[in-house]
């Protein structure tokens, strides 16, 4: 191991880059350990109300509030929630989400390839109009929707829910998705075409797959925009596609608040989000169209 | 194999003429190079040939049939890019057998034909690398495997060995002369590499700014020229051209602006005192104590099985090339004999081929 390092800032940081990719924890001296005791107590103050919710999941329904770090930790508010109705709303909130999740992606997708791809002269209107639906307060659409619904007899259904959230996610997708293949170069396709694909066959075998990464990231920014939203179901649903986040609010009543039951309900909304994100983590950091071109 | 027909194509980019109406025969089984400064639209014609880019004018015919309109699936072609092109994500076995595994051909077939094509590209090894993890060169050759694992009506390559080393090419030369004696596939390469246009082609195809300038059998444009352009791109070391004007008093010779008298074989018709260009390729020139123009030695060049010597004639610069082995030196006169069987004479002004 070499002296560390009085020397400017970029040569420094590459040379740690190194060796951090190598072990697990860096040589920590003078200047790096004041900078990771920041760092560490940056993280905590932006954890803290998410771990206070998460730690209150677990405490016991007569000590809920209590700040004693040291408590047995009991699963019994979980288990209330699972009697209740709120296993079903999850389910609401997980079909709702995947399902406008992937809607807007089937419809999306194609669009953004030929906006990318087929120059024709009011290409840059069109998307700015389609941005521009996304530009709107959703306050503006609640009545118009929630008229209409009724009307179509798709207030309070997964179905109806979905649909808005595909409205609102496919401008998303479309700009999301413009930018990724617009990076893709066109001379692998042409490629592909002479190598005997028709157009939208060299777009699923050769640029699409390229594309992953974005499509990921795209994906799981439709899918929490879904999943979070709390506005349109509470408004939209009633009782039957009643999502998780809009759930959590029924714990808060006249009687009293139930702060267990919120608090592992919380938790458990957190946890697709987690997950998910850590799912595509991998797809994000890595760049796939290295090597293709001169 | 197919035979392709050009006929008056042009091709334009918002305002800009790139193609002015080139018209280009190609038999079947031919092998045609396309040569031609940076910028002149080689790749722009091999790219319209492929359906890449849509015709502004005229026609391409493919084993008859015109296919201005065919998407480039269903001409059946097989191109190298410039740029190789290469799917990032498939490794160098997918990557090559792609096509055939759109055709739908057995795996096994597939397995086979990409096995013997990296083994005439000395690919074997690399098989189940990606594009990322190969050098320059490598992917060249990737490329062109991708190209010669098909059986296409034709072969379109646009410069595909530009990446390698000196010697790789020559050998990968040799692999596509002989592919192409095999196969007998018609083929259309683009090419900066004199030696690669002259040995390959059975015919070349001079262009210049999006035009045609001659096109004919290798030799045939080594030894007429059509004009000044051909005759200073093909050959190298390239032509000598010296400035002045013809002159018949019984012998026809040409005197260049330093009043230097050149012997010519036989002057056209009616032109004593008209301002030409008298070209001569460098090996036309033999040294000659007798009758010879001293000229003075600038720079010798030995390359070993020649020598090659640039030398100041009349003011103007010329390069000789000689068999044998000289001792001039910088600065010493050297007595030049040009050949007047092999002087070519241009036009002054629009430098159209003379005599
Ligand atoms: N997409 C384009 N838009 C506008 N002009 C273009 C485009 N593609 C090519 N050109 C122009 O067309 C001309 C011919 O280009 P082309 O690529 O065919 O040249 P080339 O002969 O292949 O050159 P090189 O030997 O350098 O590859 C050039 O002047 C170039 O600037
Ligand atoms: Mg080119």
């Amino acid at each position: 191991m070499t002296d560390v390092l009085p020397i400017p800032a970029k040569p420094l940081r590459a040379r740690v880059d190194v060796r951090s990719s190598r072990r697990p924890w860096p040589l920590l001296k003078g200047r790096r350990i004041g900078l990771h005791v920041a760092a560490l107590a940056l993280l905590l103050a932006v954890l803290f109300p998410f771990l206070w919710m998460v730690q209150m999941a677990f405490r016991p329904a007569d000590d809920v509030l209590g700040d004693a770090l040291l408590f047995r930790p009991t699963l019994e508010n979980f288990a209330s929630l699972w009697q209740g109705t709120f296993p079903r709303s999850f389910v609401n909130s997980l079909l709702v989400s995947t399902l406008s999740t992937a809607t807007s992606l089937a419809l999306g997708v194609p669009a953004a390839y030929v906006l990318s791809r087929w120059c024709f002269r009011a290409r840059g209107r069109v998307s700015l109009w389609i941005l521009a639906t996304r530009m709107a307060p959703p306050i503006a659409f609640t009545i118009p929707f929630f008229l209409a619904y009724r009307w179509v007899g798709l207030q309070d259904t997964v179905i109806g829910l979905a649909l808005i959230y595909m409205t609102f996610n496919i401008s998303i997708v479309i700009w999301f998705m413009q930018t990724f293949f617009a990076a893709i170069p066109k001379a692998l396709e042409e490629a592909a075409w002479i190598d005997g694909c028709g157009v939208w066959q060299a777009f699923w075998r050769v640029t699409l797959p390229l594309a992953a990464p974005g499509l990921a990231a795209t994906a799981v920014f439709c899918f929490i925009f879904s999943w979070n939203d709390f506005f349109f179901a509470l408004i939209l649903t009633r009782t039957n596609a009643i999502t998780a986040p809009v759930a959590i609010t029924n714990f808060l009543q006249y009687e009293g608040w139930e702060w267990g039951k919120i608090a592992a309900g919380g938790t458990l909304v957190m946890l697709p989000v987690l997950v998910f994100t850590l799912l595509v983590r991998k797809y994000l950091v890595r760049g796939l169209t290295a090597g293709g071109l001169k | 194999m197919a035979s392709v027909t050009i006929r008056d194509l042009r091709k334009s980019y918002g305002g800009t003429a790139v193609i002015h109406g080139v018209s280009i025969d190609i038999a079947e089984g031919e092998f045609v190079t396309l040569v031609g400064p940076s910028g002149c639209g080689k790749s722009t014609l091999l790219r319209m040939i492929a359906g890449l880019e849509e015709v502004g004018g005229g026609e391409i015919r493919i084993g008859g049939c015109v296919v201005n309109d065919v998407a480039p699936k269903d001409r059946d072609i097989a191109m190298v890019f410039q740029n190789y092109a290469l799917y990032p994500h498939k490794t160098v076995a997918q990557n090559m057998g792609f096509a055939l595994t759109l055709k739908g051909v057995d795996k096994r077939e597939i397995a086979a034909r990409v096995a013997r094509a990296a083994e005439v590209l000395g690919l074997t090894g690399l098989l189940d690398r990606y594009p990322r993890q190969l050098s320059g060169g490598q992917r060249q050759r990737v490329a062109m495997g991708r190209a010669i694992v098909r059986d296409p009506q034709v072969f379109l390559f646009d410069e595909p060995l530009s990446n390698l080393d000196a010697k790789l090419r020559v050998q990968m030369r040799a692999e596509i002369k002989e592919l192409h004696q095999r196969l007998r596939t018609t083929s259309i390469y683009v090419t900066h590499d004199q030696i690669e246009a002259m040995t390959m082609a059975d015919r070349i195809v001079v262009m210049r700014d999006g035009r045609v300038e001659q096109a004919g059998a290798p030799l045939d444009l080594y030894d007429r020229p059509a004009n000044r352009f051909v005759a200073g791109f093909i050959g190298s070391p390239a032509m000598n051209f010296l400035k002045g004007r013809i002159a018949v008093n019984g012998t026809a010779s040409f005197v260049t602006e330093g009043g230097i008298r050149l012997p010519l074989a036989k002057a056209p018709p009616a032109s004593d005192g008209r301002p030409a260009v008298y070209g001569l390729r460098p090996e036309h020139f033999a040294i000659d104590p007798d009758g010879g123009i001293a000229v003075q030695v600038a720079v010798v060049e030995p390359t070993g099985s020649e020598t090659q010597v640039v030398a100041t004639l009349a003011g103007q610069e010329v390069v000789g090339v000689f068999r044998e082995r000289l001792s001039a030196k910088p600065g010493e006169f050297l007595p030049l004999r040009p050949n007047p069987a092999a002087a070519h004479l241009f036009d002054a002004e629009d430098g159209r081929r003379l005599l």
